[in-house]
């Protein structure tokens, strides 16, 4: 472990009196591309729970010597990964969500050596798993079950395997964090204060289910709750900024007022707090924004298109008379997958930029119709469904287009027809359909594995979509055969004046013909997110480096 | 696999508990101002059942609340005192203690609000509070308690549907499980039938019944709540007959013809509800998976 210039930032920040003792500065525990939010430390402080970013497995790191550990295996070329987890308070065991092969995700456990994995639950109705914390015993786990239907229930999972017993239900919203009592009686988590707030608070549900109250009725937005001893800390921004808090709770009735713990703490996602009384969190940093370049010399031109809020924005889109480009930039406090995004406009030809606050829980994309008077948003709506959305530009209305609880909160990417008649997507990364925007009726144009990144011609006789994670299908927009041209991991299709894919942070042009496509020279940083001028020579996308740390900080 | 025991107890105030069917929460909300109790809840079992609280003698709360047909009645709408007909279908009261307003259209904020009024109400059982107190000799503080603790502990779970959930693979039919996923995904179901209970506890306008005026916007006088109803809770649905708000439609397939063509036009016509093109074999799959939700129904302690 080491401190490092920023936690010294972060210790000035906090505004404690000259003449008061300082409280302990935060320490960097781990920073790197490598870093994952996704797990927690254990009670005895000596190992994180986090996702090797690179293989998907779950991984321990030592904290102490700084050495990570792989602890589960898969099959070669398998898609599944683990996703969130907790380890158990005799620090032996590590719960954790599992991607499997059939798309949903199971409740699993294994020791910390790595021997002795098993599943505990798995049900293709609960479709997402987040285990949060162990019982004080080790006989359950407190997990998130986020069901088919977009419920989300507070569940106790046991460690020795069956179907969770469900505490509580919560239509369409989730907690983002959730914790236990170190006595087992008492369970806190944060949900939204009112049916139509959009500010979150703190709620306590005995374990048995036999009551639950509120705990904080002041304005403004409590979340990210944990328990040490007989106190909850948690993240609020009553003050303007998100700053950690406390609160004492005594069989199950708060004692005394919130105290303030520490001012300022950025874009924090609490990750656990040790028996020693330290408290890990994970910290987003970084910058990301979207600029202007030319595909002739990428590096060399590069502009920010972005006038408010630099370096939260991200995924561009240029429309087709090259005069606005629509983009997203986050708002709101932080998530684990979730950001909350507004869409925002900006004109080229003049300073204005405006911003739209569409009625959807998610944005993950917009792309401008052809005729400019509508935005398709991939995305889901405020009831936790997935799908298209069209977003007027002036007003922010929303319509869906294609809505299904079964989809991802991403949604569905969509691209549209040359006419603006149609939209296209691949229904579950399996078919792409082509939609018509009045009316609603549908036709299948293409059926394979994987199908994602889309894109349609300009003059509209071809649709391009990567295929099997090995090659870009080219279809007739009419009718006949694809045609497939190799290429490995794409990630984005655009089409302009050229057909051009993205691989992780490198730009590609493909040539129709099937020859080699070619490299682009290109920011180095560049991150998902890219669309093409119609002046065929211009190019806006999403640069930066926004990374993930985690810290801890004494909390006695 | 090891299964849970289907019935949870939810522990209660004092040493009663509540035995929970498998697929509801364990948490059931319950008022700090009257928590349930064992004495309350077979006190309001028999209030329940008294005919002495309606005017002739002749209606109880269970006269169409009847629990061999899931706490409803197989009328378009409820018959009072007299033989005076009600406005509105008789709703089963089944998982009401997890509800958030009461009343088709959602003018009580709770249950203990609700149980007074069918009472006092003219076509129902037309007493006074005052000679309810007085036929039953329980104090109206008392009654109101009681009965609400009664109806909070009707209860309809542990149905092929929460087995399913629970694990069972065999538990649903393939037909009930092809309904379950249009349930979800064409159908579009789940916009307001949803959760434990199937029900988002919202208003909508399906177009379904009179014309505007009526519904929530009765009880808001927000012209945007005219002719909405609450959504009903889909448990035991499939077995009691007739169906919507005015018990128009008579059996569940007419319901999944009418939400197949879009509700009826309104003004206020919920945006929720527009042409499914659902095909006969997904109409059929879509009924069969309704007749999943027919569970066991429990009430007492």
């Amino acid at each position: 472990m080491r401190s490092g210039n920023a936690a010294l930032a972060l210790a000035a920040a906090f505004g404690w009196a000259a003449a008061e003792l300082p409280p302990p500065a935060p320490r960097l525990v781990w920073s790197g591309p490598e870093v994952t939010l996704l797990g927690g430390p254990s009670r005895d402080g000596r190992h994180l729970s986090y996702v090797d970013a690179a293989t998907g497995h779950l991984a321990i790191r030592d904290l102490a010597s700084g050495r990570g550990r792989i602890l589960t295996q898969k099959p070669a070329g398998s898609r599944e990964f683990a996703y969130f987890s907790a380890i158990s308070p005799d620090s032996r065991r590590v719960a954790y969500a599992w991607f499997n092969e059939e798309g949903y995700y199971d409740l699993r456990v294994v020791d910390l050596d790595g021997s002795n994995p098993r599943t505990l639950y798995r049900n293709e109705e609960a479709g997402f798993i987040q285990p949060c914390a162990w019982t004080p015993d080790s006989r359950s786990i407190l997990t998130l079950l986020f069901r088919a239907d977009n419920i989300s229930q507070i569940a106790l999972a046991p460690a020795e395997g069956g179907p969770p017993k469900v505490l509580r239900s919560l239509n369409w919203v989730y907690p983002k964090r959730m914790d236990i009592s170190p006595d087992g009686r008492y369970i806190v988590y944060d949900s939204f204060a009112g049916e139509s707030s959009g500010d979150r608070t703190l709620y306590l549900l005995s374990a048995d289910g036999a009551s639950e109250k509120k705990l904080l009725g002041a304005p403004g937005n409590y979340l990210f709750p944990l328990w040490t001893g007989k106190r909850v800390v948690y993240a609020g921004d009553r003050s303007g900024t998100m700053d950690a808090w406390e609160l004492e709770i005594e069989n199950g009735e708060p004692r005394g007022a919130p105290k303030l713990l520490r001012r300022d703490l950025g874009r924090i996602l609490p990750l656990g707090i040790t028996a020693a009384g330290d408290l890990y969190y994970g910290l987003r940093s970084g910058s990301v924004d979207v600029f202007v370049t030319t595909l002739s010399d990428p590096k060399g031109d590069a502009r920010r298109v972005t006038l408010r809020f630099p370096g939260r924005n991200s995924m561009p889109d240029w429309s087709r008379d090259g005069k606005a480009i629509a983009y997203l930039s986050r708002r709101g406090s932080e998530n684990f997958g979730q950001e909350s995004r507004a869409i925002v406009i900006r004109r080229l030809d003049s300073e204005e930029e405006r911003e739209l606050l569409p009625k959807l829980a998610h944005l993950e994309r917009v792309r401008w119709s052809p005729g400019g008077d509508a935005l398709l948003a991939s995305g889901s709506d405020n009831k936790g469904r997935g799908g298209l959305y069209l977003v007027n530009p002036e007003t922010a209305a929303v319509r869906p287009l294609v809505s299904e609880a079964a989809a991802s909160f991403r949604g569905f990417e969509g691209a549209w027809s040359s006419d603006g008649q149609r939209v296209l997507y691949p229904y579950h990364e399996q078919e792409l359909r082509s939609r018509l925007v009045s009316g609603g009726s549908e036709a299948t144009l293409y059926r394979g594995p994987r199908l994602h990144g889309l894109a349609v011609s300009p003059d509209g006789r071809w649709v391009a979509v990567g295929a099997g994670g090995k090659s870009i299908a080219l279809i007739p927009a009419a009718a006949g055969e694809a045609r497939l041209l190799p290429f490995d991991g794409l990630t984005e299709l655009e089409w302009g004046r050229d057909l051009m894919a993205g691989r992780g942070a490198e730009l590609w042009r493909i040539p129709l013909d099937g020859a080699a496509p070619l490299k682009l020279a290109g920011p180095g940083n560049r991150q998902a997110g890219f669309s093409l001028c119609p002046d065929g020579e211009s190019i806006v996308l999403t640069a930066g480096n926004a990374k993930s740390e985690v810290w801890a900080v004494a909390l006695k | 696999m090891t299964f849970w025991p289907l019935l949870a107890a939810a522990a209660l105030a004092g040493a009663d508990t509540l035995t929970i069917p498998a697929g509801l929460d364990a948490y059931l909300p319950v008022p700090g101002s009257n928590p349930l109790t064992r004495e309350k809840v077979e006190l309001g079992k028999r209030l329940f059942f008294d005919t002495r609280l309606s005017r002739d003698n002749t209606v109880s709360c269970a006269t169409c609340h009847d629990p061999q047909k899931a706490f409803t009645d197989d009328r378009p709408v409820g018959a009072g005192v007299g033989g005076r007909s009600g406005d509105r279908r008789v709703p089963r009261i089944v998982n009401r203690g997890y509800g958030k307003s009461f009343f088709w259209d959602g003018r009580a904020a709770s249950l203990e609000e609700q149980v007074l009024q069918p009472i006092q109400n003219p076509k129902e059982m037309d007493l006074t509070l005052a000679e309810a107190a007085s036929r039953t000799g329980v104090p109206v503080e008392k009654l109101q308690q009681a009965l609400a603790s009664y109806v909070r502990t009707i209860l309809s779970g542990d149905s092929p549907y929460d087995r399913y959930l629970q694990g069972d693979r065999d538990a649903l039919t393939a037909g009930q499980r092809l309904g379950l996923r249009l349930f979800r995904g064409k159908a579009g179901c789940t916009s307001c039938h949803l959760g434990p209970n199937f029900t988002d506890e919202r208003f909508h306008n399906t177009g379904a019944g009179r014309a505007a005026g009526d519904g929530r916007y009765a009880a808001t006088k927000d012209p945007r709540d005219r002719g909405a109803f609450k959504t009903p809770s889909l448990r035991e649905a499939a077995r009691t007959p007739p169906y919507m708000h005015d018990g128009s439609l008579q059996t569940i397939e007419e319901v999944i013809d009418f939400y197949d063509k879009g509700g009826k036009p309104s003004p206020s016509l919920d945006p929720e509800i527009r042409e499914l093109h659902l095909t006969a074999e997904e109409k059929t799959a879509l009924a069969a998976f309704l007749q999943a939700l027919n569970g066991k129904v429990r009430d007492g302690m």
